[in-house]
């Protein structure tokens, strides 16, 4: 266990979490009461979803994602379970860092949306300019912060100069010191009826998305684009770009098929609160699309790595990709009749 | 040691949602394979960016200030902004012979920005 006590005096339980968002969201509710799970929070949040920005570039490689965009998790799940919140950007950093000082002193723990490149405290794989990645403040030591990131086992500290850079850092979506915090958390929220929301509005933005870039057609389009990469950047760049997208897909921020995973796990938690063993059917099935998923990383690294002399191809990949947005549309089509029939 | 077992070796592992035996799901930090192979791949490809960039700074194609901009991974355009100096202006100072002209006030916005001391920002490391 890793407790660490903030300024209060109040003990705070630090989690070990997939994905930062909902990590940092379950534990800001945990903190004032409520306690709910990682899972959860990402399936109410409707944290899932697909989309392949070919025209935003990172590091001059397009962005592949598979959650929503950052903030949409906490701001939806907030909505959803009637917790009231408070969400401030600034203009200056210094009042930005003296702001997060003063709530800290009263012993309120901040949520920060920061870029992942100035916090010196990860490793260097980790450290590339995103300007999405979640972590709590718990209160100030000597010449810095404590902090609790989610992806990390244990809390830790964090130079006050690094986190002034990573909250108002420059880019592609600037945070502008973005900070939010819980200021009304009910102690016996609707669960079940935020959950159908949730499922509800993640069947939406998969299904019925009208841009051929986003939802289950965005996964064809970028197996297309996947299948005549070679033929257009030449094999080495197509390489360079495959390997992105599973960086992507793994890697901090973006992941793919964690996150299939993780919301298998909270089809999984949805299933036992509503006893619905349909539920449980599709948390079965999401595994098996994370499976798949899975699997085009690993033939798409073998590819990376072997370089074009075994029998997989990109055409392979772009087989495998198909057979994910199929299974991925027949999924939400089925979760969007079962949704329909759960009773609150 | 192959790059990807370095890399991945430092006592940092991220949490992934696994089955476990009972169907369950549980929290495990065995990182997969694919990731290992494709992050070293971007890594690997940043390195060697980096090194032959280094290489143009030294046989003066370049000026240190596009080394720097690359190894923290920015663009010209965050330079800008980061640097609160105008894109076509960061472009231009790219090149060696106007950088070397350049005022300390303006070297002062770059080392801010570029988060390097200005003895660094004059010179790349020469290994």
């Amino acid at each position: 266990m890793n407790i660490e006590i903030t300024a209060s005096g109040k003990p705070f339980v630090h989690n070990h979490s997939a994905h930062c968002e909902s990590g940092v969201t379950s534990a800001l509710f945990r903190d004032q009461g409520l306690d709910i799970s990682e899972a959860l929070v990402f399936g109410i949040g409707s944290g899932i979803f697909f989309g392949h920005l070919f025209f935003v570039k990172m590091v001059g490689l397009p962005i592949t994602t598979f959650r929503s965009q950052p903030g949409a998790v906490f701001r939806k799940a907030g909505k959803r379970l009637g917790v009231k919140f408070v969400t401030k950007r600034f203009r200056n950093p210094q009042k930005g860092m003296a702001e997060l000082r003063q709530l800290l002193k009263q012993g309120q723990i901040v949520g920060l949306t920061t870029n992942i490149y100035w916090l010196s405290y990860f490793p260097n794989r980790f450290r590339f300019q995103f300007n999405g990645h979640n972590l709590i403040a718990l209160r100030e030591i000597e010449g810095g912060f404590r902090v609790s990131d989610p992806v990390l086992e244990h809390p830790v500290d964090c130079l006050a100069e690094d986190l002034e850079r990573a909250r108002f850092s420059h880019g592609p979506l600037e945070p502008h010191g973005l900070m939010y915090y819980p200021s009304f958390v009910p102690q016996n929220p609707d669960i079940k009826k935020a959950c159908i929301k949730g499922m509800k509005d993640t069947c939406n933005m998969m299904l019925r998305t009208h841009i051929p870039i986003f939802g289950v057609r965005g996964i064809r389009f970028l197996a297309k684009r996947i299948k005549n990469s070679p033929q257009k950047l030449g094999f080495h760049e197509a390489c360079r770009h495959l390997g992105n997208i599973v960086r992507m897909q793994e890697e901090i921020g973006t992941g793919g098929a964690g996150f299939r995973f993780m919301y298998a796990a909270f089809l999984q938690e949805a299933g036992e609160l509503f006893q619905s063993d349909e539920l449980k059917q599709l948390s079965q099935e999401m595994t098996a699309i994370g499976d798949i998923w899975r699997e085009f990383a690993v033939v798409s690294a073998r590819i990376i790595k072997q370089r074009g002399k075994t029998e997989d191809t990109f055409d392979k990949v772009y087989d495998i990709l198909m057979e994910c947005a199929a299974r991925e549309e027949a999924l939400f089509r089925k979760l969007n009749e079962v949704v329909r029939k759960l009773k609150v | 040691m192959e790059l990807e077992d370095e890399i991945f070796n430092d006592g940092l592992p991220k949490a992934y949602y696994k089955h476990d035996d009972n169907g369950q799901y549980v929290l495990e930090t065995d990182a997969p394979w694919a990731e290992k192979v494709s992050c070293a791949l971007i890594i690997s490809g940043n390195r060697a960016n980096l090194e032959e960039i280094r290489k143009a700074v030294l046989a003066g194609q370049k000026s240190p200030i596009y080394y720097y901009m690359e190894m923290r991974q920015l663009t010209s355009g965050m330079l800008a902004k980061a640097a609160g100096i105008a894109v076509f202006r960061v472009k231009r100072h790219f090149r060696p012979e106007i950088f070397a002209k350049l005022k300390p006030s303006v070297l002062n916005r770059y080392t801010n920005a570029l988060r390097v001391t200005l003895e660094e920002l004059k010179t790349v490391p020469n290994i």
